[in-house]
């Protein structure tokens, strides 16, 4: 009894591990198949593609491709997103005749799909290929999950208009629990056309939140035109403003900002020190060395740290004021960190 | 008496078939969770460029840290892997941890390295560094030499000296492939306030040629030591921690390739040292904390990113490697067992933590006293055949049913065998495994609770032969 048991069993594992093999087998063969056929078809897009691009009339080429290629969608999609890499600007113009004129509608429709997979695929094409005019579509999709809300946002940045601009913002200060980093990433493509937007959200009562990052933003892209707006945030009595304001102001670099820096030196809380600091030697003032002398001599490390690069950030002044504080042996923390500063400026040709 | 004895056998028999259903079962339910979230997957990052991250001025820069011991024969192979990485910001660490075979000699030769007079916070203890070494040619690499303590308090030193707020834990003897990090990064750019965490798969490098750090030929182990290893790692990865990240429940990210907020490990006091598998052990106490400050998070398991490891091709040392592991766990469980069954750690309390006790962690216990019950009956001629079949159809046919999905869920997403030879050694090997090592490795590792009990904290330290360059046989 117990071999014939023995016996069975085997033979069912052998069965099942054979259907098993069967099954990858036959699929590997299908996939492969259908893989070699798509290349065929990419391959003979691809040439009739080319033709479009360097016709004599590419409008007119690129409605004929669209026309003779309609029925090929999946290919067509990995087509125009691969030649979408490759070119930019005019050079774009028929690649999105092709698009109107293939995929719009089916990925118009896909859009609302109850999968989230399908609408973030669609979106995706729209990224590369909307109009400003198909804004409302991308708009819907604010609303959706965060992921597909991303993206919705990124395929708005590429088609930025005044409206869109307002649009975002409007979403930006009434999203309940905005993705930050997400929004920084969808402020800094857009680039200083933002400025009037975040002047405006920056003078209105948001979330602390909010406003930090419009600060940072303000420091990302050098909207010094924004300073009266965010010199104001140094006196919050939330940390994090302050800290933001610090960062800010040592990135746009305007000479009346030294006294409000120098004042956010003496904050209370070492992330604003830290920050103040580095702004100081970002600015390159010399009546702030005695003070980034003195940071360096900071009970944090964070302070120290930040003192030795923006002295470093002074040049050879600088230098010199570090390898004075490195050759001195009554704070052993202030000593070393003056040497990993100069080191690093050393081996990575900073001080050149 | 005689009747109290047979009642008991039966009892026995009862629950050695629930317990083998129910975990052949969860892992059934893990793979088919698994194959949606690969499909899911590669539907999701259709059309996505991962170059884009490039061009995103704010994209998060990571600190790959590296704990070396004794890795000499393959350390310069993967810190070349790991600098030709494709990631804009990022910076390598490698933590020399008192190797005694040269590794530092290795890499200084390698990367031209120079003493550095760098500073840092010693935000969490570790033993005292030696020196901290930056390479005249590679502006990315630090080396830090220090005393050997444990992978743990290499990963701490690491962690002090590194500059960006994510780190990523790779092993002396991993590769990484070039898109890793660009893709493991993904959840982090997605849900940057809740990801904590994020892992990808481990694939075995035995039987791959390697060339200029970068796995160029994948194949199959000549050793079928390794191959059933390979059937395990598939199951590991792409069936079950992809299958309980899909139900918010890791509970591990390997120590071999995860990446993490550093702010959150920092809070939590980094790596335990005293810990014997210290990925888990973080991974469990991020989670804790993150509960405890009642703020929400999530932990991804990617299927893509992938990154090898070599494997052990023989028993002693691959029972050295797998007691270590159930030693880790059994701590690991013991030492956090105030969140089991507590709904205060969420499915974490509720459902991961209970799982790996009762079934990872028990789990060889059963199989074992299943194996014993068998050949009881077989010694006193008394084979309860309804038993006997049964068990096999739940304990073997079921799991070998299951190990063979694993390797459809290899097909389905990364597709890296390419031979169908490959395949059917595979297939091969889910069968083959049921005689003699599954059993092997059932008793290895229910024996680690006696060295456990022992006191025993080896770490069970594998011999490296390096990887296989192009134009060798693997």
């Amino acid at each position: 009894m117990l071999s014939i048991i023995v016996l069975y069993s085997f033979a069912y594992l052998f069965l099942l591990s054979g259907a098993l093999f069967a099954f990858i087998f036959l699929r590997r063969l299908f996939v492969e198949a259908r893989e070699r056929r798509d290349l065929r078809v990419y391959l003979e897009m691809e040439k009739d593609l080319l033709e479009v691009l360097t016709a004599s009339s590419p409008g007119r080429a690129a409605l004929e491709f669209a026309r003779h290629h309609r029925s090929r969608a999946r290919v067509l999609k990995q087509l125009l997103v691969a030649y979408r890499e490759a070119l930019t600007g005019r050079a774009l113009e028929p690649l999105k005749i092709i698009f109107e004129r293939t995929i719009r509608s089916r990925c118009l429709r896909e859009l609302r799909s109850p999968f989230l997979a399908t609408r973030l695929q669609n979106v995706r094409l729209f990224v590369d290929f909307s109009r400003p005019e198909e804004a409302a579509h991308l708009i819907r999709l604010l609303n959706d999950k965060p992921v597909v809300r991303l993206a919705a946002l990124n395929a708005l940045t590429g088609i930025a208009s005044g409206e869109t601009l307002a649009v975002i913002f409007d979403r930006f200060e009434r999203d309940p629990a905005p993705n930050i980093y997400a929004y920084s990433n969808v402020f800094n493509s857009l680039g200083q056309r933002v400025e009037p937007f975040v002047r405006m959200s920056l003078r209105k009562p948001l979330p602390s939140g909010k406003h930090a990052l419009l600060i940072e933003m303000a420091g990302r892209l050098l909207l010094r035109g924004l300073y009266a707006d965010v010199v104001r945030f140094a006196l919050s009595p939330v940390k994090e403003l302050r800290i933001r304001t610090a960062r800010t102001l040592g990135r746009l670099l305007v000479p009346a900002s030294r006294r409000v820096l120098m004042a956010l030196a003496a904050d209370p809380e070492w992330e604003v020190q830290a920050q103040a600091i580095r702004g100081l030697g970002n600015l390159q003032d010399w009546r702030a060395i005695p003070l980034l002398v003195k940071a360096l001599f900071s009970p944090n490390w964070h302070v120290r740290y930040n003192a030795g690069y923006g002295l470093a950030a002074y040049g050879l002044v600088g230098v010199l004021q570090l390898q004075e504080v490195s050759r001195q042996k009554e704070d052993r923390y202030a000593a070393e960190m003056a040497g990993m500063v100069l080191d690093s400026i050393v081996l990575t040709g900073g001080g050149a | 008496m005689s009747g109290l004895l047979r009642l008991l056998d039966t009892g026995f028999e009862h629950i050695i078939l629930v317990y083998f259903l129910l975990i052949n079962t969860f892992y059934f339910l893990f793979n088919i969770l698994s194959l949606a979230g690969i499909l899911r997957y590669r539907r999701m990052i259709t059309f996505v460029r991962f170059g884009e991250i490039f061009r995103m001025p704010i994209v998060k820069p990571i600190s790959v840290i590296v704990p070396a011991f004794n890795e000499g024969p393959g350390i310069v192979e993967s810190v070349r892997s790991l600098l030709s990485l494709r990631y804009p910001v990022f910076e390598v660490i490698v933590v020399n941890d008192g190797s005694t075979d040269g590794t530092l000699d290795r890499l200084t030769e390698a990367f031209d390295l120079r003493p550095s007079k760098a500073v840092f916070r010693k935000t969490v203890p570790t033993l005292p560094v030696r020196g901290i070494y930056r390479s005249a040619v590679q502006p990315k690499l630090v080396v830090i030499d220090k005393i050997n303590g444990k992978k743990a308090d290499a990963m701490n030193a690491g962690l002090n000296i590194s500059r960006y707020p994510l780190f990523c834990a790779v092993d002396g003897d991993s590769i990484l492939e070039k898109d890793a990090l660009l893709k493991v990064v993904r959840p982090f750019l997605e849900d940057p306030e809740r990801t904590i965490g994020a892992g990808g798969i481990i694939r075995l490098s035995n039987g791959c040629v390697v060339k200029e750090g970068q796995v160029a030929k994948v194949g199959i182990p000549r050793h079928w030591i390794a191959r059933f290893q390979v059937l395990e790692y598939l199951r590991a990865f792409l069936g079950g921690r992809l299958g309980m990240s899909m139900m918010r429940s890791t509970l591990i990210i390997s120590g071999a390739f995860g990446i993490f907020r550093k702010d959150i490990a920092m809070a939590c006091g980094g790596y335990r040292a005293a810990s014997i598998t210290e990925d888990m052990d973080l991974v469990i106490r991020m989670q804790k904390h993150m509960h405890e400050k009642k703020k929400p998070y999530r932990i991804q398991f990617i299927p893509d990113p992938i990154c090898w490891t070599e494997a052990p091709e023989n028993l002693r040392v691959l029972a050295r490697q797998r007691s270590r592991w159930h030693r880790g766990l059994i701590q690991t469980l013991i030492k956090y067992r105030g969140m089991l069954f507590n709904p205060r750690y969420g499915v974490a309390g509720m459902f991961a933590m209970p799982f790996y006790a009762v079934f990872e962690m028990a789990g060889p216990y059963i199989e074992c006293l299943g194996y014993l019950v068998f050949a009881g009956h077989l010694v006193l001629g008394r084979v309860n055949y309804p038993f006997a079949v049964t068990f096999f159809f739940v304990a073997v046919f079921y799991g070998t049913f299951v190990s063979l999905l694993a390797i459809l869920l290899e097909e389905l997403s990364e597709h890296r065998y390419p031979k169908v030879r490959d395949i059917l050694i595979l297939t091969a090997g889910g069968v083959a495994e049921n005689i003699f090592y599954r059993q092997y490795l059932s008793v290895i590792r229910a024996w680690s609770l006696i060295d456990y009990l022992r006191g025993k904290n080896e770490w069970g330290a594998m011999q490296k032969r390096g990887f296989a360059k192009a134009g060798q046989t693997p």
